[in-house]
């Protein structure tokens, strides 16, 4: 099957080279494999510095969304009242297009890695929230009893029993979170920055250098699928038993 | 209990207005980063009387229409095609998955690469927003249909269309409504983001101008006009939505 | 009347009303029992009679009206898990955690150590037969065994009382048979009393010393049924004419509109 994978891959992208190869493509559009390498080869050190910038500003933009998301989220789930007012609040704000506000988070935290990390952290928060919120709501009563019949404090109820419960939600909100979080950071860059993958993309863009360009996006995307690698773990580590429950039906 | 909720909602947001207003008062905030919420009401008039942001916002609302317009009957076409089509329908739903769930934006500068700065870029970038979420979503609208429920029509003789109209119909539509009322979300943020990244007129574009002149209170109007305005849409679609699905949650009530 | 054994569980004039204001509905209405240590107390009623109610108000979970409930001779007005451990229909194991686990749970929230815990959890599930499956997760076992498992982990922390509410309701017949057989060993192994409910006047009185009757809206007694038969018990007593009398009993009882409280040897009083 890998092998097989494999071929597939090698097929495709010899395909590629061979569209540029014999011209069948202009250089401006298309970037052939063996460009992208060498561009690659040529510039390693400027993205390996710009990349190290955009995985910090998505590291500490991730910590911060998640904490704060599942945060707010378990206090608003675990309040009926709260989750009633601000469930369709938080809604309805998930559908303001956050990018119209960016610019003002340049007034407010200036060009450099703040208002990155910043507007990253918004765009993370709220399907975060949200998603926790509705996953510790949800939570069948017959465990809250149960957790009051064995004698659990408020806080071993929270921590031992909804959250545990609700994982399967949170995870979900936080897929959806992290990837906001990813590509808010980059698009940031993209917009104004002074360092970071998507400086970089932008920058290669604008002096038409497209191998460059197709590199950047390459390890652009290659942020958003470590991120969610990453996320991949979290999931099995806290939800593995969801997953088995579906399966045995 | 109903409008208590709704009460204290409003009175959350007449809250935090009242806190900056104060705020703004007693000189907590720098007006030239955070202007009192006065400064901005005027704004936001003044910019509804001015020619020129209202060319820009038509600009942009075009766009968007456009890119609506013409992506979701395509992508609802092809939705529906993957859905009735299982062997189609699941290599392309593996595609199209990944492609949703690939960040779109991150592929701008190749759009503009690509297709330069025009119209016709910024076409394209918003369709590609809109196609794949609402395609997605009809597919699924479409799997989700009672097939028991065809099957008992047809055996009282229901012809095609009449299949069509009483059963699939009803059971389609709203998860149909739910991914255009995403396509069109989508549609807004991309179409914004490319006006932003590279063109010369729209509203991104006096956006990040106003950003980088920091004439905040004409950004603030116009961020706080822009959420208004996708608020409603959002509403008013899920609101249909709601409605259009009632018969669900009949269902869900028994 | 047998020598007075004492008396674990009282309660006196429970009254539990929902609502204020508008249209208040009387769930539980002068509901007045006792019951010795040591015994199994069975209580039998139609659906919504409020069974459910009295038992979380038994277990400290929910506040009377008016009224009280006595444990050892105390008010309860919050859980008390050293002394009483609560079973419901569902099993209400955490999925995500082993068998082993969740027996260990409600010791793992005291504060026992783990060594002991472990201990602990792995006799609670010999006693139940269940020591294979110690590992597995509980979605690997099938309903019967996920409910042996809540009564492993309800007698983990052995407490003197379990109040049971309709542990076997979700089961097929044979299996509830069959658990049944199993709740009456462990009982007489460990000696605690039991509080069951059930809506199958069989089980009721298959199992219990002591049935008494609810009748439903509002939810009051209506009648105690002393079960004299001789213990252990086999399923074959269903069948003998004794059994079947004191089930009409029950029936009638239940079905009577005239709601007179029929009181015929109230165990221990």
């Amino acid at each position: 099957m890998t092998v097989r994978r494999a071929l597939t891959i090698l097929m495709v992208l010899g395909l590629w080279e061979a569209v540029r190869r014999f011209d069948l493509v202009r250089p401006l559009l298309l970037a052939s494999p063996t460009e992208i390498a060498s561009a690659l080869v040529k510039s390693w050190l400027d993205y390996v510095i710009a990349l190290r910038l955009t995985a910090i500003e998505i590291a500490i933009a991730l910590a911060c969304a998640w904490t704060l998301g599942i945060a707010a989220g378990t206090i608003a789930g675990l309040r009926p009242f709260l989750s009633a007012t601000a469930g369709p609040l938080l809604s309805s704000l998930f559908a303001i297009p956050l990018i119209s506000w960016y610019p003002l988070f340049m007034v407010w935290f200036g060009i450099g890695i703040t208002s990155k990390i910043a507007y990253a952290i918004v765009s993370g928060f709220l399907p975060i929230a949200i998603n926790t919120m509705n996953g510790i709501r949800t939570v069948d009563d017959q465990y809250l009893l149960l957790g009051k019949a064995i004698g659990c404090s408020r806080r071993q109820i929270i921590f031992r029993i909804l959250l545990p419960m609700a994982m399967p939600s949170i995870v979900s909100g936080l897929r959806i979170g992290t990837a906001l979080v990813v590509i808010g950071v980059i698009v940031a860059e993209m917009l104004s920055s002074l360092g970071g993958i998507g400086y970089l993309i932008s920058y290669y863009r604008s002096i038409y250098a497209t191998e460059h360009v197709y590199l950047g996006i390459l390890l652009a995307l290659g942020c958003a699928f470590a991120a969610n690698w990453g996320l991949g773990f979290v999931e099995r580590r806290f939800t593995h038993w969801r997953v088995l429950q579906i399966e045995e039906r | 209990m109903k409008s208590l909720v709704l009460f204290t909602q409003l009175a959350f947001v007449a809250l935090v207005i009242g806190l900056w207003a104060i705020g703004s008062w007693i000189g907590a905030f720098d007006p030239a980063i955070l202007p009192p919420p006065a400064n901005v009401a005027i704004a936001l008039e003044g910019l509804l009387r001015n020619g020129d942001f209202l060319a820009y916002s038509l600009d942009t609302i075009t766009r968007v229409v456009a890119a609506f317009v013409i992506g979701a009957p395509i992508a609802l076409a092809a939705g529906f095609v993957m859905g009735e089509n299982v062997g189609v329908g699941r290599s392309l739903s593996t595609i199209f998955n990944m492609v949703l769930s690939v960040p779109q934006s991150i592929f701008l500068p190749l759009f503009v690469l690509l297709f330069g700065l025009g119209f016709t870029q910024k076409l394209i970038f918003g369709i590609t927003h809109v196609f794949f979420v609402v395609a997605i979503n009809a597919m699924a609208a479409v799997r989700q249909v009672p097939h028991g429920q065809v099957t008992l029509a047809r055996s009282f003789g229901a012809g095609r269309l009449r299949v069509y109209r009483s059963i699939y119909l009803p059971a389609m539509a709203p998860q149909v409504m739910t991914g255009l009322r995403l396509g069109i979300i989508f549609d807004i943020i991309g179409i914004l983001l490319a006006e932003m990244y590279a063109s010369r007129t729209g509203l991104g574009v006096l956006l990040l101008r106003w950003g980088e002149s920091y004439t905040v209170d004409k950004l603030m109007a116009a961020s706080v006009l822009i959420s208004a305005a996708t608020i409603a849409i959002n509403e008013t679609m899920r609101i249909w939505e709601l409605r259009v699905g009632r018969w669900r949650k009949v269902l869900e009530n028994r | 009347m047998t020598a007075g054994r004492p008396l674990v569980i009282e309660t006196r004039g429970l009254r539990k009303v929902y609502g204020i204001g508008r249209a208040p509905l009387v769930a539980l209405q002068d509901i007045s029992f006792a019951v010795e240590e040591g015994s199994f107390v069975s209580l039998v009623g139609p659906s919504g009679c409020g069974k459910s109610t009295l038992l979380q108000m038994l277990a400290g979970l929910v506040p009377s009206t008016a009224g009280e409930v006595l444990v050892d001779g105390v008010a309860v007005h919050q859980p008390a898990p050293e002394k009483i451990s609560v079973m419901f229909q569902d099993a209400t194991l955490l999925p995500w955690k082993r068998v082993a686990e969740n027996v260990e749970f409600p010791l793992e929230v005291r504060g026992m150590k783990v060594a002991e815990r472990r201990k602990r959890a792995a006799a609670m599930l010999s006693l139940v037969g269940l020591a294979d499956f110690a590992q597995r997760y509980p979605h690997e076992l099938s309903g019967g065994m996920r409910q042996r498992v809540s009564i492993a982990r309800a007698l983990a922390p052995d407490p003197r009382i379990m109040l049971m509410d309709e542990p076997f309701g979700a089961l097929d017949e044979q299996t509830r048979i069959k658990m049944g057989h199993e709740l009456l060993r462990i009982w007489e192994k460990t000696g605690k009393t039991i509080f069951f409910i059930t809506h199958s006047l069989t089980e009721a009185l298959f199992l219990a010393d002591t049935v008494l009757v609810m009748s439903h809206r509002p939810g009051q007694i209506v009648g105690t049924i002393k079960v004299d038969l001789p213990r252990p018990r086999t399923y074959e007593i269903i069948g003998s004419a004794e059994f079947g009398a004191m089930r009409n009993r029950i029936w009638k009882l239940i079905s009577q509109d005239d709601r007179e409280v029929i009181g015929e040897g109230m165990a221990g009083l």
